[in-house]
């Protein structure tokens, strides 16, 4: 007769798998009660609790998230878990992480986010920690009031007084030479075409745009109407035209407003009169107009819509 | 060139034309001689950045226009450097408190662990020497001194949080017009003309216009604005607002202007024969200056004859024809904006107010300089404005540091009264800034009570030259030049930060 | 006759050679060490428990293709085919006996390397944000070894979910089939009745596995070396 076996005893397969699927449930609730930021994951993803969302126009939104962004999600984000803390989206930031909650609404001090990165930046603990970007003296004012007020997703930016001004540093836009070609492409023959016969007076407004200034100021006379006349097939996508000092007249009237893109306009010095100013008024991009004579009854309507009239003062 | 053996003298020669670009030959040695003959030379001259942007031109036109990074605020500079540094004190930083505390001793606080110029020992503290007011929409302070450039107060942007950190006039001033202390920089006229050529051919593209008062100025010369490791070319040609405007541009007494186009056709074909033969970029851009320089016989002269404007327009700026001062500059400034130069600087040396000697008086010399500056460059903005080419026009004015709120005790000599002046301040000074792009009627940054220490939105250097680089259209990362291993940046090695909060 | 039972001294057959065994209780508890260290920032024994896990990894493979009958992969690959007609063997409570893995094991035992090795390689391009990169980490770019960390995290989770799969099926033989694979793993020895009649399990010499061993520390102490770019020089 075969013996027993040594230590084990047979169950069925089906208790057995009970059995696993009970210890595996009760793993995952010790582990929700030991990490109550995975416990928040684990019933968020259930849909037992309610995802907690930032509003768009709220102070969270608008000025803590994305101190966030640019000092911490690098190691607390999508690419690191650091502790497993995520500060990369609202509900996330409210769950916090490995140790407990970051955030206790309404008081700072009592907050672990706040304490670390009000640290002194010899501790070892201080976030961000040394070599990152540390949080300036001002964003640390502004999440402080936010976590004072309640910490809350929803609640307006300008509910929050007494913030320090928010500062918007300027994005350098990425130059994507081959989009600009595509841009310019259409109408690239015509440029060099013109810009062989006119040299000096077409160039594009920027490396990274397919929009095109007009300066022919230093040509003086010797450019009239025809010559611009001979700029027609670039006409939609000037910007900028400087006609001062040139022999252009009110015979260009027709084509300069029929530029769609002109922002600005320089004709002092020429012989155009009030009937080019006439003609602009349907320039919808029209910012800027230096003209020579012209009335103020003429200019009024152009003033009207916010257009920066200049006149001529002294002939050079 | 290729099939010919050459002899050793041959060789040596051909190294010594190539001597600028020693480091070149050199780099390439592991290529060989092969390598080093079949090298273009010009295109050494243009070495690719590792930005992506390329600054390639026909060498006959070193200064063609290119077009900015990014859409332009403006297209030209003029830049009013007032030399030896203006007391912000005495013109735009109102400091009631340090009234108060005139004559006391000055705090430990702000001596310890601090170099100063000249003060020795513990000087007192000198409250500001002239009544200050409120002026424009704003409410702007400013004092009595600059009652022209007051009435345009709602068009400038001050900033008063300007920091630097070097004590003496030349290393400051190369800091503040190249980006470094010491020379071999290229200046940020350079730079501009580098990255954006200029629009009028016939005439240089930055153009230093200087005048003084009575006195010296320690400076730092030419180099301020010279091209350091950028090409010559692009450097700033000094012209003078009275005589000629550039020494021995004209032609000697009996030279007609065709002949000396005969004998230019002469030189430029011999230069020529020696860049076939030997490579040299800068043999290029010497004929290029020679074509230029006749070209500019002409232009400069017609440009710069302020004869021209009618009188009025003259008295306006208080300009006298046939003087060389501030007023006849400026009206040379406005002028050469009105032709398409691409970057004007205008320097004012004699605002080193130590108090000694009589001319460095804050009240004496210093009421002088701001006498002489102050009409000129309200008139020059005026003008400017009225011609809409304020729209497109960065103008900038400001020294290379500040003013200390303590007296100059020269040497530590406490004599009441004797030299009412302060010393060189690094931590705190005021520039303004107006033209396309900038705020107006905007006061930017704070110092504190006793306007020693910056408070609020601090500005070093490199953020002003960030942000001037940005107005022109240009990420100041990528507008960049290998030299000596490194791509080398108007703002330096330190990160440095456009101020976006005086931006349109 | 007695209604006593009476444990007689079953025969064992030894199946399970001791590299294989010391290997495998050494992942066990490296794997453990990787991640507690891990977890508590000691990166430094992060670091030396990955190393040695990856040395580990290549002499299991090199002894899967030298090493006793049981440890080699010809013993215990066999085509899904073959895998899914044995599990529906062990559904259906058929009698399969195998001297080493079962071909469900066998399957375990290579996705087991697979992923940990996928772990200890992408561990050597990864870097914490801070001041610590993996030693391999300088050959990529700063991106390429931000994404590679990623994955370690990934697979870590992974590795997790093949452990509880593992665990799971190791209770089920044993549990359920009566089958003790964790004394065997221990002891090396199996009752003659779990394993084929007549089975001959052939032992690979002991010198075999010390020169295996000898070369993966030769081979990564050489690529270490080259790699850090001969700074001891």
């Amino acid at each position: 007769m075969v013996g027993s076996f040594a230590g084990t005893r047979r169950v069925s397969a089906s208790a057995y798998f009970s059995g696993v699927a009970m210890a595996t449930l009760l793993g995952i609730a010790a582990a929700m009660f030991l990490r109550p930021a995975f416990g928040h994951t684990v019933l968020q993803l259930v849909g037992l609790e309610t995802v907690p969302q930032a509003a768009p126009g709220s102070f969270y939104t608008v000025r803590v998230a994305p101190l966030f962004e640019a000092h911490c999600i690098s190691c607390h984000g999508g690419e690191r878990q650091k502790a497993e803390l995520r500060l990369d989206s609202f509900a996330a930031v409210m769950r916090g992480g490995k140790h407990g909650a970051v955030i206790t609404p309404n008081i700072a001090k009592d907050s672990s986010l706040f304490t670390r990165i009000t640290l002194p930046a010899t501790d070892d603990r201080a976030m961000p920690p040394s070599g990152k970007t540390p949080l300036s003296k001002d964003d640390v004012t502004v999440i402080r009031l936010w976590i004072a007020a309640g910490a809350s997703g929803t609640l307006p930016v300008k509910a929050i007084k007494g913030a320090p001004a928010l500062v918007v540093p300027v994005k350098m836009p990425e130059l994507d030479l081959a989009a600009v070609q595509r841009q310019r492409a259409p109408l690239a023959n015509e440029v060099s075409r013109l810009q062989g016969r006119f040299p000096g007076v077409i160039h594009y407004d920027s490396r990274s745009s397919a929009d095109l200034e007009i300066d022919a100021s230093l040509k003086g006379a010797a450019f009239g109407d025809s010559d611009l006349k001979a700029l027609l097939p670039l006409r939609d996508r000037i910007v900028s035209a400087n006609l001062s000092g040139t022999g252009v007249t009110d015979a260009s009237a027709p084509l300069l407003a029929s530029m769609k893109s002109l922002r600005v306009l320089r004709l002092m010095n020429t012989k155009t009169t009030d009937a080019t100013v006439a003609a602009l008024a349907s320039s919808k991009r029209l910012k800027v107009l230096a003209v020579a004579k012209a009335t103020p009854a003429a200019l009024a309507p152009l003033r009207q819509r916010g257009v920066r009239v200049y006149e001529d003062v002294d002939v050079r | 060139m290729m099939g010919k053996v050459e002899s050793q003298s041959d060789l040596l020669q051909r190294l010594h034309c190539q001597a600028q670009n020693r480091r070149q030959f050199v780099g390439w040695g592991a290529g060989g001689l092969g390598a080093f003959f079949m090298n273009t030379a010009y295109a050494a001259q243009q070495p690719a950045t590792s930005s992506g942007l390329t600054f390639k031109r026909d060498p006959s036109t070193p200064l063609s226009v290119l077009p900015p990074q990014f859409p332009a605020k403006v297209k030209r500079v003029i830049y009013l450097h007032m030399g030896g540094a203006p007391s912000q004190l005495e013109l735009f930083d109102h400091k009631p408190t340090l009234s108060r505390f005139n004559g006391h001793d000055c705090p430990q606080s702000f001596l310890k662990g601090k170099r100063f110029a000249f003060i020795r020992g513990v000087p007192k503290m000198l409250g500001p020497m002239f009544p200050f007011h409120q002026t424009g929409k704003n409410g702007t302070w400013i004092s009595d001194r600059l009652p022209h450039t007051e009435r345009l107060i709602d068009d400038l942007c001050l900033i008063k949080s300007m920091k630097t950190d070097q004590f003496n006039h030349a290393p400051a001033q190369l800091l503040v017009q190249t980006g470094d202390a010491r020379t071999g920089h290229a200046s940020l006229g350079s730079w501009v003309t580098y990255g954006l050529g200029s629009e009028n051919q016939n005439l240089p593209g930055f153009i230093v216009l200087a005048s003084s008062g009575p006195g010296p100025t320690a400076n730092a010369g030419k180099p301020l604005w010279g091209s350091g490791f950028l090409p010559s070319v692009y450097q700033g040609v000094e012209c003078r607002s009275a005589g000629e405007p550039v020494l021995y541009l004209n032609n000697p007494h009996d030279v007609s202007r065709t002949q000396r186009r005969h004998v230019l056709d002469a030189v430029d074909e011999i230069n020529r024969q020696t860049h076939a033969e030997f490579g040299n970029p800068e043999t290029v851009a010497r004929i290029a200056q020679y074509e230029l320089a006749f070209r500019m016989q002409v232009e400069a002269t017609e440009a710069m004859d302020i004869r021209r404007e009618p009188a009025a327009v003259l008295a306006r700026y208080g300009a006298e024809p046939g003087k060389n001062s501030y007023a006849n500059n400026c009206v040379v400034a406005r002028r050469l904006a009105e032709r398409g130069v691409r970057f004007i600087q205008l320097y004012h040396w004699g605002w080193d107010s130590h108090g000694s000697p009589t001319d460095e008086g804050i009240n004496i010399g210093f009421v002088n300089r701001c006498r002489e500056t102050d009409q000129p460059t309200a008139a020059l903005l005026a003008d400017l404005k009225s011609r809409g080419l304020l729209e497109d026009t960065l103008v900038i004015w400001g020294g290379e540091f500040g003013r200390t709120p303590m007296e100059d005790n020269h040497g530590g000599s406490n004599e009441i009264s004797k030299y009412i002046g302060r010393d060189h301040h690094t931590a705190a000074f005021t520039i303004w800034m107006t033209g396309g792009g900038v705020k107006s009627g905007m006061v930017y940054g704070e110092t504190d009570d006793m306007g020693y220490e910056v408070v609020k939105d601090p500005v070093e250097v490199r953020d002003l030259h960030a942000t001037i680089l940005y107005l022109l259209g240009f990420d100041y990362q990528k507008l960049n030049y290998p030299y000596q291993g490194l791509d080398q940046k108007l703002t330096g090695v330190k990160p440095a930060r456009v101020v976006s909060e005086i931006l349109t | 006759m007695s209604d006593s039972p009476v444990i007689h001294e079953i025969p064992h057959v030894r199946v399970w050679d001791a590299p294989t065994r010391l290997f495998h209780w050494a992942i066990v508890i490296l794997i453990f060490v990787s991640w507690l260290s891990a977890d508590r920032g000691l990166m430094t024994i992060h670091l030396c428990s990955g190393l040695t896990l990856l040395a580990l990894l290549l002499f299991r493979i090199g002894w899967g293709i030298v090493g006793s009958a049981t440890a080699r992969f010809s013993d215990f690959l066999h085509p899904p085919r073959k895998v899914a007609a044995y599990l529906k063997g062990l559904a259906s409570g058929d009698k399969q006996l195998y001297a080493g893995h079962n071909p469900a094991g066998g399957l375990m035992v290579v996705a087991m390397i697979a992923i940990l090795l996928a772990q200890a390689v992408t561990g050597l391009f990864a870097n914490d944000g801070l001041h610590f990169t993996g030693p391999l980490a300088l050959l990529v770019s700063d991106d390429a070894s931000t994404w590679v960390t990623k994955l370690h995290g990934t697979i870590f989770n992974v590795i997790l979910l093949f452990v509880w799969c593992h665990v799971v099926a190791v209770g089920f033989y044993m549990f359920v089939k009566g089958d003790n694979l964790v004394k065997a793993m221990f002891t090396g020895k199996k009752p003659h009745t779990h394993v084929p009649a007549d089975i001959q399990v052939s032992f690979a010499r002991s010198y075999v596995a010390f020169l295996l061993l000898l070369l993966v520390l030769t081979v990564g102490g050489v690529a270490w070396f080259i790699i850090q770019g001969g700074a001891l020089l």
